[in-house]
């Protein structure tokens, strides 16, 4: 009789502790930035302040609207390696519109076609070519920046037509336009995913693609929208990249931008092998990288150490998610 | 207490998320004996044995090994215990050689380190030829037919020389032919003093192997004791709570118009020559053994496989389909076997994976109505009697059966004219079943056209008009209902006898 007894006492911990274990799994990411919301508050007064917080959002708007798409491409079971050098791709070509036409609607349909474009590229080699995705995007990654470069012969080009850079530059009350479209591309996405037939079809893909197939998804096509949309993103950040500067780099912008949102949605809960995660991770895992690269500023760390911080919190939360 | 128990459970008690799945649940097992663990779908039994396998442990309760008291943490302190598994849902590595498969966490290697590829396939033959089956062993498992792997699953615990062996389910996928071989063995090993759990919805099964049972109820054991003891009725009523009528169906079939007119297809290596003709109102049902390829021929015909020839004619009308989309287009509905490899999406929830193929009757405006979906899931709830306590969670958390009642609620919604079930009944209980099999007589009646396969001939000459018996990729017998019986069946199915009619 005393067995069962002391059995029953050491049980209970473990139930309340998987009942918590399910709240962490739920909601990780979300727990993790206050924690470090609130140490960041804790170790720098600074941080508080509005304009610094405006400030972190405006500096992950761009990686942000990324890591959106990104995230598209990881639940359906994929990786966008491209999405750096396509965003430099998209400024160049764009500012080469923009100059030759002088219309700033030109440059931006422009963009959003140059982007497409590549995503589709992308989408065919995956969905058609059955190439691994981190095999095609790889060779899209060195393809478009080679294309960029040969354009710009190695260097950055400037836009000639100064009211380009409102789009980046302006503010609606005191919050950036960046800012902005960066809460409504995550607001769209969001919908897009929870909402809609298509959201459905690349968690099922993601998932299991022979049941999904077999449940007559296009699995194809529905592919090809995922990378295409994640290039349409991708130019949406090239636009506002391009318009803050008014140039673009043919070599350095958008260098390691898939680290950074690849980080994001590993942040963010996703699983690699994809079926399973959220957008609002994703947004907060972006917010969380923004915060740490903001605090590394304000307290002098060394921008080369930065680099180091990052890799840490992505391990880390990678074997969060495998404790699950 | 006796001392010859090789193994007992005691007062074992199980919650997932505050839901209490099993309740006081004990189960002893004497050495050599083959015990049946029955109950209906959702009761707890695979939920017990992975408490027994190590996979989660057990809120409360102790289990005892030859008497000792031991505590479970993992499946490798199960498999050290001597005990091996054979899981419900299949869990081989499609992607590894069948070898590989059977000694993945335990190769064997040679003084340097280096694998005894040549040993390993040597032993894999072996035991796979115990079973009757001839695989080779460096064929790659994702080629293989479904029986196959549920045979490498058995083959792969048969290999560890363990002295309690769970076997959940392992005749679902397999052919009467093969579940003969494995009941030999089973007797084989029961004579060397292995003790087997053996759990099956297959009544007949556990009447002609097994010595003693369990029946849980809920996660309460509601009767033990031996089988010679008690006739099939009781045991029934045990687990369901009432008697199940084993009679035909008898339905009147007006064969109507011609839903599907199958000729000549072929497709190399997998299937010849099919020629078949399905009416509205008409059940047809096709059999073989493994390797006959009827799962085959039909995942071509709703566009999953490439077919090198011959023509598929809908309701008059030829069609051309190279994807499954376009096969429900034209009216074709397919519930595939092997849920887990083929019809269950397990990151969604059992909502979603309800509507997944048919989103359109859930959408408006471009945006999908959750409660559309919840308000259709409780029909199928209540129609199907679907055992879940919170529709909200993935599906892999539901039990076998209740998850494939789930995949036959998401092609019920999807409402085509011609609906092919493929072995739709699996891992199903027998109260369920019966029921099943009545909405798919009622389906009939309403003029859809219906094709079963299945492996269980008792099964089909219960429902269909007409069965099928296919061998090696070829039909070899047409048989009407009232001419089949098992024994004609199995001629036609092992190739021994052949039908003249379609030759010429
Ligand atoms: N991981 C899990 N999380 C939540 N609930 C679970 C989990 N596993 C099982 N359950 C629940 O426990 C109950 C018993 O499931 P179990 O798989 O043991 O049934 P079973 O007797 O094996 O049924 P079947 O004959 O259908 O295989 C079911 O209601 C199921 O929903
Ligand atoms: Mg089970």
């Amino acid at each position: 009789m005393a067995s069962p007894a002391i059995k029953q006492e050491s049980t209970q911990p473990p139930d309340k502790n998987r009942h918590l274990s399910w709240l962490w799994s739920e909601y990780s990411v979300i727990i993790a930035f206050v924690v470090i919301f609130v140490l960041a508050s804790l170790l720098n007064p600074r941080f508080l302040d509005v304009n610094n917080q405006l400030n972190i959002l405006m500096q992950v708007s761009i990686i942000g609207i990324v890591a959106l798409g990104m995230t598209i491409v990881m639940l359906s079971g994929g990786i966008d390696l491209s999405v750096g050098s396509v965003l430099a791709l998209v400024g160049v070509v764009s500012i080469l519109s923009l100059n030759a036409t002088g219309s700033i609607l030109l440059a931006i349909l422009t963009a959003f076609s140059v982007g497409a474009f590549a995503g589709l590229l992308n989408g065919l080699m995956v969905a058609k070519g059955r190439i691994a995705s981190f095999i095609a995007t790889l060779g899209m990654m060195a393809g478009a920046r080679s294309i960029a470069l040969y354009i710009a012969d190695g260097g950055s080009i400037s836009g000639e037509v100064t009211s380009f850079t409102a789009i980046a530059n302006s503010e609606l009350w005191i919050i950036d336009y960046p800012i902005i479209i960066f809460l409504v591309m995550t607001s769209l996405v969001y919908v897009l995913m929870q909402k809609t037939r298509f959201g459905r079809y690349v968690y099922a893909i993601g998932s299991n693609e022979k049941a999904a197939l077999l449940s007559t998804i296009r699995v194809d096509r529905v592919k090809i929208g995922v990378y295409s949309l994640a290039g349409l993103l991708v130019s949406v950040a090239a636009i506002i990249e391009t318009s803050r500067l008014n140039s673009i780099s043919s070599s350095s912008s958008g260098q390691a931008y898939e680290l950074d949102a690849i980080a994001a949605v590993i942040i963010g809960g996703t699983r690699m092998t994809g079926g399973r995660g959220k957008v609002l991770g994703t947004f907060f895992g972006v917010l969380i990288l923004g915060i740490l690269n903001n605090m590394m500023n304000l307290m002098n760390v060394s921008p080369h150490l930065q680099g180091f911080v990052k890799g840490l919190i992505i391990i880390v939360a990678v074997v969060f998610q495998k404790r699950e | 207490m006796s001392g010859n128990y090789v193994l007992e459970m005691e007062n074992i008690d199980k919650s997932f998320n505050r839901v209490p799945v099993l309740k006081q649940a004990s189960l002893c097992l004497e050495e050599g004996e083959i015990h049946a663990l029955l109950g209906e779908n959702g009761a707890g039994k695979s939920t017990l044995m992975n408490i027994l396998g190590g996979i989660f442990p057990a809120d409360k309760g102790t289990i005892k090994v030859n008497g000792k008291q031991v505590e479970m943490i993992d499946p490798r302190t199960s498999q050290q215990l001597g005990i091996s598994f054979i899981h419900q849902e299949l869990n081989v590595v499609a992607d590894l050689k069948v070898y590989e498969n059977m000694f993945l966490g335990r190769e064997r290697r040679n003084r340097l380190g280096l694998l005894k590829v040549e040993e390993m396939c040597r032993k894999t033959s072996e035991v796979l030829a115990g079973l009757g089956v001839e695989i080779d062993p460096k064929a790659y498992v994702r080629q293989l037919d479904a029986s196959y792997k549920q045979l490498i699953e058995i083959a792969k615990a048969l290999l560890q020389d363990s002295k309690i062996i769970i076997m959940d389910e392992p005749t679902t996928a397999l052919t009467e032919h093969e579940v003969h071989r494995l009941f030999t063995l089973m007797k084989n090993l029961k004579a060397a003093n292995v003790s087997i759990i053996y759990i099956s919805h297959k009544l007949k099964e556990i009447q002609e192997i097994c010595d003693r049972y369990t029946v849980l109820r809920d996660g309460k054991i509601v009767g033990s004791g031996r089988v010679a003891d008690q006739n099939v009725t009781a045991i029934t009523k045990m687990m369901v709570g009432k008697s199940v009528s084993e009679e035909r169906f008898v339905h009147n079939h007006a064969a109507g118009r011609k839903m599907l007119h199958v000729t000549g297809l072929t497709s190399a290596g997998r299937f010849r020559d099919i020629n078949f003709t399905l009416h509205a109102g008409e059940i047809l049902g096709f059999t073989g053994l493994a390797g006959d390829g009827r799962t085959e021929l039909f995942e071509s015909i709703f566009g999953f496989n490439k077919t090198s020839s011959g023509s598929i004619e809908v309701e008059g009308r030829s069609v051309p389909i190279n994807h499954p989309k376009q096969a429900l287009q034209a009216g074709i509905g397919f519930v595939p076997k092997d849920r887990k490899e083929n019809a269950i999406i397990k990151d969604l929830s059992v909502y979603h994976n309800m509507s997944i193929s048919a989103l359109s009757h859930f959408e408006r405006m471009g945006f999908l109505q959750p409660n559309q979906e919840k308000s259709r899931f409780h029909h199928f709830k209540e129609a199907l009697n679907i055992k879940v306590h919170d529709p909200k969670v993935t599906i892999d958390k539901l039990s076998g059966g209740n998850q494939q009642k789930v995949v036959l609620a998401k092609w019920l919604e999807v409402d085509t004219p011609i609906l092919v079930f493929d072995n739709p009944t699996q891992g199903i209980d027998i109260g369920a079943k019966r029921e099943i099999y009545q909405l798919i007589v009622q389906l009939a009646e309403q003029g859809k056209a219906i094709i079963i396969l299945s492996s269980e001939v008792p099964e089909i000459l219960k429902v269909c008009h007409t069965i099928h018996v296919m061998y090696q990729g070829e039909i070899t017998a047409k048989l009407k209902r009232d001419q089949a019986n098992e024994d004609e069946i199995m001629k036609y199915a092992t190739g021994s006898k052949r039908e003249v009619e379609h030759i010429g």
